[in-house]
């Protein structure tokens, strides 16, 4: 009988790799690593399948293929190695270069030849097309794909020198029903599980995906890290609901149902109370101090207020539900005891403005104290009030909140929770009889968070100052974030300058702030990070438009511009023509008068209407001279999509025809400026002002190439 | 039956000596938590298997300040294990343990929950978690990666018992002691004496070390340590200065580290 030529047959594989609890915050990252190398190298190795994907619980990374073909290909293929001379000694001999080489490539003496080239003569080691059974090649790349799973940090725990994020205890692995015998460290693949959590780890025997899934499942273990989110979710919901209430909506927005998703695996709720008395805390320090230690959720009535009541999430069913409660409920009581203790402490030491030394506190060894931060945001405000044409009222504001905003850092509550710097430093003005609006804005300052903004402008000014400082501040004394290092979180700070001003729609005046041009340049490289016009948030994705495309910042930031505010506003404008004929006229308009202008050196910078020959020219110049002003109040009224309109409806058509007919590149030499100079005259029009739109990807695909000129 | 203090560290000692560890005495200088115990410190370093247990009474003087929560204690007792190198069923012994001391652990919640610990005095870290018994943090639970500065040829796990609290939550009482507030951590104690204590014990450190008496100087370096922890507590260490006071301590415990490494290759 004879074996049918194409797919001898495919099976599934699993790959398990147990662990100590991995750290919640590490999961996610290492779940999308674990599907993605496992992609990767599949490839490299020449196996075919039908899909990937990957899972965790913190006690476990797994993997599922499906359909992974039972043969690898390899290719026939022939790779270069050394020269013949390093390759062979006098004797003809192969030297340890040329062994090195076969060793990395997996070949042997036998299969290498030598070639000519024109660089002289080559050994080459030519392998010929090879099929090796899936199976065999599965340990060797499963132990790979362990490495390949960098986390933060990693850890070693035995002397194999394995390095993981926490100690690897098991390995599962099959292919089909056939274990598959990987090795990473003493450990050595093989076909069982484990579940039963920390307190009764058990080995359960696995067939395959299927078993396993149902292994899983019947130990109450959810291995879908999504499933185990929405079961959560639904499980907190329904708590809460019994409680009278609904979950705070913070323990989503800040974090804590993504983290707890990532500390159980077998999501069990329990309901507790705490003592009324605590309800006198601001609900900020509740929510941190019921989130910090013991990462309980909160509960609100619908009506938005804190109930003396919280929802953990434990992992499995302990045996006394009503015991374990009790210490649940002991320890927030004694944690909140802590944190009304501290708000206490705190309020006997206002005012504010009398609550320690500024200087005390490091801002950055190099940059000084938070008393030397605050001089700074002193010294800056004025420019900003300046160029945001702050009324006076809003002014003395803006001083008054530059000059408490860091206090709030002596407050025992910020020392004990970090997070709420600026919050805190809030209710504390607001207890020290400061202005609202003061009040309001020491509590913005560290806004943009989420998708939360400063809704005062007062806060947007000190929430901009803030980040703008530290970010001049690092980058004069030499600290930028490259890669993916940025320990400053100066990024963020970029980027949190430029929602800032966008949200208010008010100029970003980087000259006057004392920017130079690298900040100027780091912050315009933020618009081709991050989704505006809208603030994208996980909350509500659907008010992100996501981020404009690429050759349109291009084709903004590389026309003259002062403030990165207007080049946005331009953006959004030019965006809202996306794919539309007008703005490929107006495109192809720029485009044309600057290839012509490419090669020609222009040294007369006006048009003199009196040197015109051609009919065609003069009327150019006609529809310029009418339409210029129009055009030009359309810019300055910042009507940009209007402006781009009117400017592609002038000078398409009769731009077109005049290089169909007039040429520019004449012998004489006063007829030939005369032309460019109009022609500049048209481009800079538009491209000074508004874009160049000759950057445009559309101009490459869209239209029919333009004619060349000859 | 009610889990007193006594009985708990003679539990564990039973059940590490029968894990091989040697019950060691508290070390009798002031610190701020059982790593310090020369035990540990110099049991980490090197490639000779060590394994030991002890109680160490801890100070913490900033702890003091939090005068209502029975939770935190400016004093207080931990049970400390290092097992070196680490079995790999060291999680599951530690466990046994919880359950040696009468704890049914299928009654309640265990979670290990990501704690990295790390001590920049004496230029230590290691990643592990804190365990929760039903949300109490009972135990550091952690593998050693670096102690002096100095990557570790054998990796150690030290196990931290909060004692007290272990107690407490075997016993079901909830509130261990009451304390008496500490007034004298936070107000009373002579700024300018501290200051000149730790640079004496520092120059000390510093001489004893050059005469390579390597346990008299790791006690000097202990007395920094908890000086330095008073003058925090105090109030005495601005931001600015603190990475400088714990960069001079941890230069000591360097020092100590590989001077330990030095003595014990020759005696090898």
């Amino acid at each position: 009988m004879r074996k049918p030529k194409h797919a001898p047959g495919s099976a599934d594989l699993l790959f398990e790799i147990g662990t100590e609890e991995l750290p919640a915050a590490y999961l996610d990252g290492a779940i999308a690593q674990l599907g993605e190398e496992a992609e990767r190298l599949l490839r490299d190795s020449h196996l075919t399948f039908a899909s990937v994907a990957s899972f965790g619980t913190p006690r476990r990374l797994t993997l599922i293929v499906r359909g992974l073909g039972s043969l690898q290909r390899n290719p026939a293929e022939e790779i270069r190695g050394p020269s013949k001379q390093a390759a062979f000694n006098a004797q003809g001999r192969p030297t340890e270069a040329l062994k090195g080489f076969l060793r990395g490539r997996g070949g042997t003496l036998s299969q290498v030849k030598t070639v000519s080239t024109g660089k002289g003569e080559y050994v080459y080691l030519v392998k010929s097309e090879r099929h090796v059974p899936t199976a065999q090649v599965l340990p060797q790349l499963l132990a790979q794909l362990i490495g390949r799973v960098r986390c933060p940090k990693m850890m070693r725990w035995d002397e194999s020198g394995v390095r993981f994020a926490r100690p690897i205890r098991w390995l599962l692995a099959c292919y089909g029903r056939t274990a598959v015998r990987v090795a990473a460290g003493r450990l050595i693949g093989g076909r069982a599980t484990r579940v039963g959590g920390p307190r009764q780890p058990k080995p359960v025997a696995v067939s395959g995906v299927a078993s396993y899934l149902a292994a899983l499942k019947r130990a109450g273990v959810i291995l879908d890290q999504g499933r185990r989110r929405a079961r959560i979710d639904q499980l907190v919901k329904q708590a809460a609901k019994r409680q009278g209430g609904v979950p705070a909506p913070e323990v989503v927005s800040h974090g804590l149902l993504d983290e707890v998703t990532h500390l159980v695996e077998r999501p069990v709720p329990l309901v507790g109370r705490f003592d009324k008395k605590y309800l006198v805390l601001p609900r900020e320090l509740l929510l941190a101090s019921m989130a910090k230690y013991q990462r309980v959720f909160a509960l609100q009535t619908s009506a938005g207020k804190l109930l003396p009541a919280f929802v953990a999430i434990l992992d499995g069913t302990p045996a006394k539900m009503a015991q374990v409660r009790r210490m649940y409920e002991h320890i927030l009581n004694a944690r909140l005891a802590d944190s009304l203790l501290f708000w206490e402490q705190d309020h006997t030491r206002l005012p504010l403005a009398k609550f320690g030394r500024l200087r005390d506190i490091t801002f950055h060894e190099r940059l000084g104290s938070m008393e030397d931060k605050t001089q700074r945001l002193d010294k800056l405000r004025r420019a900003l009030a300046e160029a945001w044409q702050l009324t006076d009222q809003e002014q003395r504001d803006l001083e008054r909140a530059c000059l408490l905003a860091k206090y709030d850092l002596l407050s025992s509550v910020v020392r004990e929770f970090p997070t709420l710097q600026g919050i805190v430093g809030k209710y504390y003005a607001i207890a020290s009889k400061e202005p609202s609006a003061v009040a309001a804005a020491i509590g913005e300052q560290y806004l943009p968070a989420g998708d939360q903004l400063p809704k005062t402008l007062v806060g947007s000014a000190l929430a901009l100052l803030d980040k703008y400082d530290t970010l001049s501040s690092y980058f004069a004394i030499g600290i930028e974030p490259t890669g993916d290092q940025d320990p400053f979180g100066l990024r963020r700070a970029a980027q949190g300058v430029v929602e800032v001003a966008w949200a208010v729609r008010k100029p970003l005046p980087i000259d006057r702030l004392g920017g130079g041009p690298r900040i100027r340049a780091y912050l315009a490289e933020r618009l081709y990070t991050f989704a505006w016009p809208a603030p994208a948030s996980a909350a509500s994705p659907e008010r992100s438009e996501g981020m404009p495309p690429r050759d349109l910042i291009d084709a903004v930031l590389s026309s003259p511009w002062d403030d990165l505010v207007d080049a946005m506003e331009r953006i959004r404008h030019l965006r809202q023509l996306d794919g539309n004929q007008t703005l490929l006229r107006a495109a192809k308009v720029v485009e044309r008068t600057t290839n012509i202008l490419k090669g020609a050196s222009l040294k007369q910078d006006r048009v003199d209407p009196s040197r015109f020959q051609e009919p065609l020219e003069r009327e150019l110049w006609q529809r310029y001279d009418a339409q210029k002003d129009r055009i030009g109040e359309l810019i300055r009224g910042r009507a940009y999509a209007e402006a781009t309109k009117a400017y592609g409806e002038t000078f398409f058509e009769p731009l077109h025809e005049f290089f169909e007919r007039v040429m520019v590149n004449v012998q004489d030499e006063a007829l030939q400026q005369n032309r460019l100079a109009l022609m500049n005259a048209i481009k800079v029009l538009y491209t000074d002002h508004v874009a160049d739109l000759s950057k445009l990807a559309i101009l490459q695909s869209t239209l029919p190439s333009s004619r060349k000129e000859p | 039956m009610s889990v007193t203090l006594q009985r708990l560290i003679r539990t564990l000692d039973t059940f590490w000596e029968k894990q091989g560890c040697l019950i060691v005495q508290p070390y009798d200088v002031e610190m701020g938590a059982g790593t310090f115990h020369p035990a540990t410190f110099f049991g980490a370093l090197g490639k000779d298997p060590r394994r030991v247990a002890y109680v160490q009474p801890s100070r913490r003087p900033t702890d003091g300040r939090y005068a209502d929560n029975p939770l935190r204690m400016q004093r207080y007792y931990q049970y400390q294990v290092l097992v070196k190198p680490t079995p790999d069923d060291i999680q599951p012994l530690y466990l046994d343990s919880l359950r040696a001391c009468g704890i049914t652990l299928e009654e309640h919640d265990v979670r290990f929950v990501q704690d990295d610990w790390e001590s920049p005095t004496l230029g230590a870290w290691g990643l592990g978690w804190e365990v929760w018994l039903d949300s109490l943090e009972a135990t550091q639970f952690t593998y050693f990666q670096q102690v002096g500065g100095m990557d570790l040829d054998s990796v150690s796990c030290e196990i931290t018992y909060g004692l007290e609290r272990i107690a407490m939550f075997a016993s079901g009482i909830r509130d261990i002691y009451r304390l008496q507030g500490s007034r004298y951590n936070f107000e009373a104690a002579d700024i300018g004496l501290y200051q000149d204590l730790f640079q004496r014990h520092e120059r000390e450190a510093g001489r004893l070390l050059d005469e390579e008496l390597l346990l008299p100087a790791y006690e000097q370096l202990l007395k920094c340590s908890h000086t330095f922890n008073l003058l925090d507590a105090r109030g005495a260490v601005s931001q600015s200065d603190r990475p400088r006071f714990i960069l001079r301590i941890r230069t000591l415990a360097k020092r100590c580290a590989e001077l330990y490494l030095a003595k014990h290759d020759e005696k090898a």
